[in-house]
């Protein structure tokens, strides 16, 4: 039973870091409906941001003090690199409308994307080598510290997206930019803080991994990215709250699926679901529907 | 008449690709050359198949390695095991019954996996293709590499009968029998690429661009989005499979078959081989997926050079594939930003001008 206890444990805190990369995809989607498959290498070069800072400039300090400048740290390296992301590779396309009138105009945005992703992951292995680097290890309960700034971090992140201008600028343009332009929004902006704020969810989310796992390495993000995908598509892409419950669901089963003698199951249970919810319910949990109109 | 006309090129491709069976030992001398060349055919294989889901239909694939994959394992299951129950030398007329069923079996079952994956991700957006396939190719490779041996009945059981990490040799770990020389390499381009030529001109051709540029607008006309989208999927599995069917059992290529060969990375290339030479671009993709196989034998040639082997003692960091990666990506995203058509765009080296482009 203590297997089952801790395994359901483990697995929140799994979840709720799953779902704070989740965020950053399903945030981003909302708006340009673009899946940017950078987000997980933003996520993997917030890691390193964190490793870098804590065995650097931070490593004489106790650990209470280490761990948030540890974070803002990461959080500022991952949201420049986020924005700089939206300037380089996304920007000239999508403020061209797509491609423009070229062959295949509508999977320009997602070449470029994937594009950036493989960039950035062998720019990793480059500059950080392919060998995991170790974290520090620090003396305090992970499981707790993750799960109670993950769930802080959302509450903070409903309040923005729903209490302040900035937020309803947000909104406004996930459901129609060009709407949103005509009622004076400045969208680039818009657009660039939300670039900004995944990202920085991203960095939050790798450090917390790391503390976790103890280590960072330069393919990290694609597995966590895939799964952090899943999770947003689980709950509904463009959602939230869905990715935020997607994100628990995935890391919940996930820890169970470990009780269970296959070893290699949580990444193929990943796919079943993904599957399984394109096939029965495509807008997912917390999706809203609708025809796409000419 | 018209069947025995239409049928005289396949004829004419056979007696090429015979002759280049003979010669090609003669005129290079050096094998692996030779496999250089025949990994180039297969390569342009994969961009074909590749450029049917991601040039003609609008889609993006992003997997297609995992198609790859499961055409090179079942075809080197099929040839290793035929070849065990019926020993005999390798010689090319044994080659003629033996390739076929190993590269049509790969195509065949890559199909089959094609249509699960396709069916439920092409009914939606564009977008999800992308992240199911992604999924797909990965979860392959990591079924196959952690499959153990110890495992003792069920599908673990028959999964680690592949090898897992180390590969599948054969059934008695030998080897895997590789019979398809250049004949069989070069004949399948030849035939491939005509088809996939008149593909591109059919009136299915046509219905298929029509939905890449308006997806509605097509519909109102009577095309079926999602049973487009869903045969073009298929169809692209198909070539995959065959191209990775061929690539196990190819002559001077590895006797074992390895996941870590149907990685992420090879899907990375098939797109960079598509998308460079031209979207859509039956000669394009050709042309990119010879540009690419070339640099990749290039950077092996470099790596091998005592020069870049007293560099990377210097310096451990440098990595010349993850060079390589940071090099094609900066070079993808600067044709989407610049050019996004690609270098042919959707035309076709030596076209006739005709009525429609």
């Amino acid at each position: 039973m203590s297997g089952l206890a801790s395994a359901l444990l483990n697995g929140l805190a799994q979840g709720a870091m799953i779902a704070l990369v989740a965020l950053g995809y399903t945030m981003v989607y909302g708006i340009l409906k673009l899946i940017n498959f950078a987000h997980s290498e933003v996520f993997m070069m917030g890691a390193y941001a964190g490793f870098f800072a804590l065995a650097g400039p931070l490593a004489g300090l106790p650990p209470l003090a280490a761990l948030p400048l540890t974070i803002v740290a990461a959080m500022a390296a991952s949201s420049a690199l986020g924005v700089a992301v939206e300037r380089v590779a996304y920007r000239p396309i999508l403020s061209r409308g797509g491609g423009g009138k070229a062959v295949g105009a509508r999977i320009t945005p997602l070449v470029t994307a994937l594009g950036m992703s493989v960039l950035l992951q062998n720019a990793a292995v480059l500059a950080f080598g392919a060998r995991p680097r170790s974290y520090t290890r620090m003396p305090i309960n992970t499981q707790l510290v993750i799960f109670v700034t993950a769930i802080a971090v959302m509450g903070a992140l409903h309040l923005l997206v729903n209490h302040t201008w900035m937020g309803k600028a947000m909104r406004a343009l996930s459901t129609n930019v060009e709407a949103a332009r005509l009622m004076g929004i400045r969208t680039t902006r818009v657009i660039l803080f939300t670039f900004a704020v995944g990202s920085s969810l991203a960095a939050l989310g790798a450090v917390l991994y790391c503390l976790d796992q103890s280590q960072a390495y330069a393919t990290m993000g694609q597995v966590i990215g895939t799964r952090a995908f899943v999770a947003a598509v689980l709950g509904g892409i463009g959602s939230i709250p869905g990715a935020v419950v997607g994100g628990i669901l995935l890391g919940v089963v996930g820890e169970l699926t470990k009780l269970t003698s296959y070893s290699g199951g949580q990444d193929v249970l990943t796919f079943v679901v993904l599957i399984a919810v394109l096939l029965w319910k495509p807008t997912g949990l917390f999706g809203r529907g609708g025809v796409e109109k000419v | 008449m018209k069947g025995v006309r239409s049928l005289a090129p396949f004829a004419v491709f056979a007696a090429v690709a015979f002759a280049l069976e003979l010669s090609l030992p003669r005129l290079v001398a050096d094998s692996s050359v030779r496999q250089l060349l025949m990994l180039g055919g297969v390569n342009v294989l994969i961009a074909l198949s590749l450029n049917v889901i991601n040039g003609m239909a609008g889609q993006f694939s992003i997997g297609h390695a995992g198609f790859v994959g499961i055409g090179a394992y079942a075809s080197a299951v099929v040839v290793a095991n035929l070849q065990l129950k019926f020993p005999a030398e390798l010689t090319f007329a044994r080659s003629l019954w033996l390739v076929p069923a190993g590269a049509l079996t790969g195509a065949l079952v890559s199909a089959v996996f094609g249509l699960l994956v396709g069916l439920p991700s092409l009914r939606l957006r564009g977008d999800y293709l992308a992240i199911v396939t992604l999924g797909f190719a990965e979860i392959f490779r990591l079924l196959i590499s952690t499959a153990a041996a110890s495992e003792t009945g069920g599908p673990g059981a028959l999964l680690a009968k592949l090898g897992g990490q180390n590969g599948y040799a054969g059934p008695n770990e030998l080897g895997v029998p590789q019979p398809a020389g250049p004949f069989w390499i070069f004949f399948a381009v030849m035939c491939v690429t005509l088809l996939a030529l008149r593909l591109k001109f059919s009136g299915w051709g046509r219905a298929l661009r029509a939905l890449r540029e308006d997806e509605i607008a097509a519909a109102a006309v009577g095309v079926d989005p999602t049973r487009y989208k869903v045969t073009s999927f298929v169809l692209s599995a198909l070539g995959a499979g065959l191209a990775g069917g061929l690539l196990s059992i190819m002559r001077d290529g590895s006797p074992i078959t390895q996941p870590d060969n149907f990685s992420f990375q090879m899907s990375f290339d098939a797109i960079t081989m598509v998308i460079l030479g031209g979207s859509g671009s039956v000669s394009g993709s050709i042309l990119g997926a010879i540009f690419v196989t070339f640099t990749i034998k290039l950077i092996e040639l470099l790596q091998a050079t005592d020069a870049a082997q007293a560099l990377k003692a210097s310096h451990e960091w440098l990595d010349l594939n993850a060079l390589r990666m940071v090099v094609y990506a900066a070079v993808l995203i600067a044709v989407m930003i610049l050019r996004p058509e690609g270098v042919l765009g959707e035309r076709e080296l030596f076209q006739r001008r005709r009525g429609e482009r």
